[in-house]
């Protein structure tokens, strides 16, 4: 059998192997610590659940605008306003299956065959791959201290080079852009007039009082070559849901609404209803939330303190730090027996474009922090 | 169950790994009650299907004989919800395009036109069985009307 090109080409998730292990471990009846969860380990809010039971109960199950009902889109532009101090209209929205669609379609939109999208490292799993689905070129840029050097970036910039992707908060090393960082990597993009995919999953999730700066609020210029990408997984607990949405260009939008009517058409009706209650409401769970992230990350950067050698990021945001030690040569060899021996499942970092490194998630109890970091610190202290 | 998105696909395994993978990158997965919704529509009972065939046959046989007495000749459909229907005669040289907007503007019924489909499609409509008998035998009236 000869499948295309455009899907060989992918490989299969990296960090697959180790969460399929785990979960095998444990259904043997092993008492398996997972740091390596990618979402929120909380509930859906009651009343997001609610608006979605209401949903159905009034029969709201037909198909939908294929960008979304106009009500969320405006809900959306108002809370871009409000909470980024954004002008986008409804018509330069649209919401998506999950954020990874809003991505996945903003790229097929821009990338030509063998254009160049540039991603710094360590990055999101799945961006390189994505990069490779839209049969573009991953051109991956390494980071200092995890940060985009901007000097480095332009040199990476060539004729070909048509998006660059920012993820801010970053997955997976917590990394949080300041505003002086944001405006020399705008100033680039604008002059070399390419796009950027600024991913802000993570917004909410942001730690020490520090704010969180889209980069298309700095001036018009970038504005307009921004594609924004955010959704309700992370900061509303709603994985699950499989919702997300992109903000910018109206050309750039009315493209990504063109490929999605042919290909899923609207996002699930239902889930639009449960994220019009979700911005509409009271946004006190989300800080609850936030703040048990951040006692988290505090416990977590404690103890991770107390392991001679070990070398972490200090997460500003998001729920993760990225981890070396000595000891950690080969990734997913450190990560398979750590799972073997100690039965704590975190994630290698060469998933993540970056060998020698973990990618611990404290989307966990502060429990299951506790002992799997005592694991850890075991686990290295006797090989 | 439009609004929910649901569908499936099976075939070779090969070949549904590859789905699966490629849906990892594009939108992981399906809203997870909608899965579970899922499941209990295909283990419950199916009566609901024979009864939204049995409505869609009554609005078929309503329509297509209600135009079928009106001059506007055509044949019974045996399957979805659609009415594939060529343009009477004299309406033919204006298009499908046309005929639609003026069976919209004129008749106030609405119809896709059959360019829609592809250039094999021009010279025809689609009528979709999406609304009740007394409706339907209102826009038989006015499509009367409007061919006369």
């Amino acid at each position: 059998m000869q499948l295309a090109k455009r899907v060989l080409a992918v490989k299969p998730s990296a960090t697959l192997a180790i969460s399929a292990q785990a979960k095998e471990l444990r259904k043997k009846g092993e008492n398996v610590i997972n740091l390596s969860a990618g979402e929120p380990d909380f509930a859906t809010p009651d009343y997001i659940k609610d608006a979605a039971i209401n949903a159905l109960k009034e029969n709201f199950t037909k198909y939908t605008d294929t960008a979304g009902i106009k009500e969320l889109r405006e809900k959306i532009s108002l809370k871009l306003k409000k909470d980024n101090d954004l002008n986008y209209s409804p018509r330069e929205i649209i919401v998506s299956t999950g954020a990874k669609q809003a991505l996945y379609n903003a790229l097929m939109v821009l990338c030509n065959p063998g254009d160049e999208v540039i991603i710094p490292a360590p990055y999101w799993v799945s961006y390189p791959e994505m990069v490779r689905l839209v049969e573009a070129i991953p051109v991956v840029l390494p980071t200092k201290n995890f940060r985009i050097e901007p000097e480095k970036l332009e040199r990476k910039i060539t004729k070909k080079t048509k998006v660059i992707i920012l993820n801010s908060p970053a997955n997976p090393t917590g990394v949080v852009y300041k505003k002086e960082e944001l405006e020399e990597i705008a100033e680039i993009i604008v002059r070399h007039n390419v796009h950027c995919l600024s991913d802000e999953i993570y917004e909410k999730i942001i730690y020490d009082r520090i704010k969180h700066i889209s980069i298309a609020t700095l001036n018009d210029k970038i504005k307009n070559l921004t594609i924004l990408i955010n959704g309700f997984s992370k900061s509303y607990a709603m994985t699950g849901w499989r919702l997300g949405y992109a903000a910018g260009n109206k050309e750039i939008i009315a493209g990504m609404k063109k490929l999605q009517s042919h290909s899923t058409s609207c996002p699930n009706s239902i889930a639009q209803k449960a994220a019009l209650a979700a911005l509409g409401g009271n946004q006190s769970e989300v800080e609850r939330m936030r703040k048990e992230f951040e006692k988290r990350r505090n416990f977590l950067t404690k103890r991770l303190n107390e392991i001679k050698g070990i070398i972490f990021s200090e997460p500003e945001g998001a729920f993760y730090t990225f981890l070396s030690h000595p000891q950690i040569s080969d990734s997913l060899n450190f990560a398979k027996e750590l799972l073997e021996k100690e039965k704590l499942a975190v994630v290698p970092g060469i998933g993540f474009g970056k060998e020698g490194y973990l990618r611990i998630s404290f989307a966990a109890s502060l429990r299951e922090i506790g002992e799997g970091i005592k694991r850890l610190k075991r686990f290295i202290e006797n090989s | 169950m439009a609004g929910w998105r649901l569908g499936f696909a099976v075939g070779n395994k090969d070949l549904i790994g590859a789905l699966a993978k490629l849906k990892t990158y594009y939108d992981y997965g399906v809203f997870t009650p909608i899965q579970v919704a899922g499941i209990t529509a295909l283990t419950g009972s199916q009566e609901c299907i024979k009864e939204i065939v049995s409505t869609y046959q009554r609005r078929r046989d309503v329509l297509v004989n209600g135009l079928n007495s009106i001059g506007w000749k055509m044949e019974k459909p045996n399957a979805t919800m659609y009415l594939w229907a060529k343009i009477p005669e004299e309406f033919q040289k204006i298009g499908s395009m046309k005929f639609s907007l003026d069976l919209l503007d004129k008749a106030e019924v609405a119809v896709s036109p059959g360019i829609g489909f592809g250039r094999f499609g021009e010279g025809y409509v689609r009528f979709a069985l999406v609304e009740n008998e007394q409706r339907i035998k209102q826009a038989i009236k006015n499509i009367k009307k409007f061919l006369t």
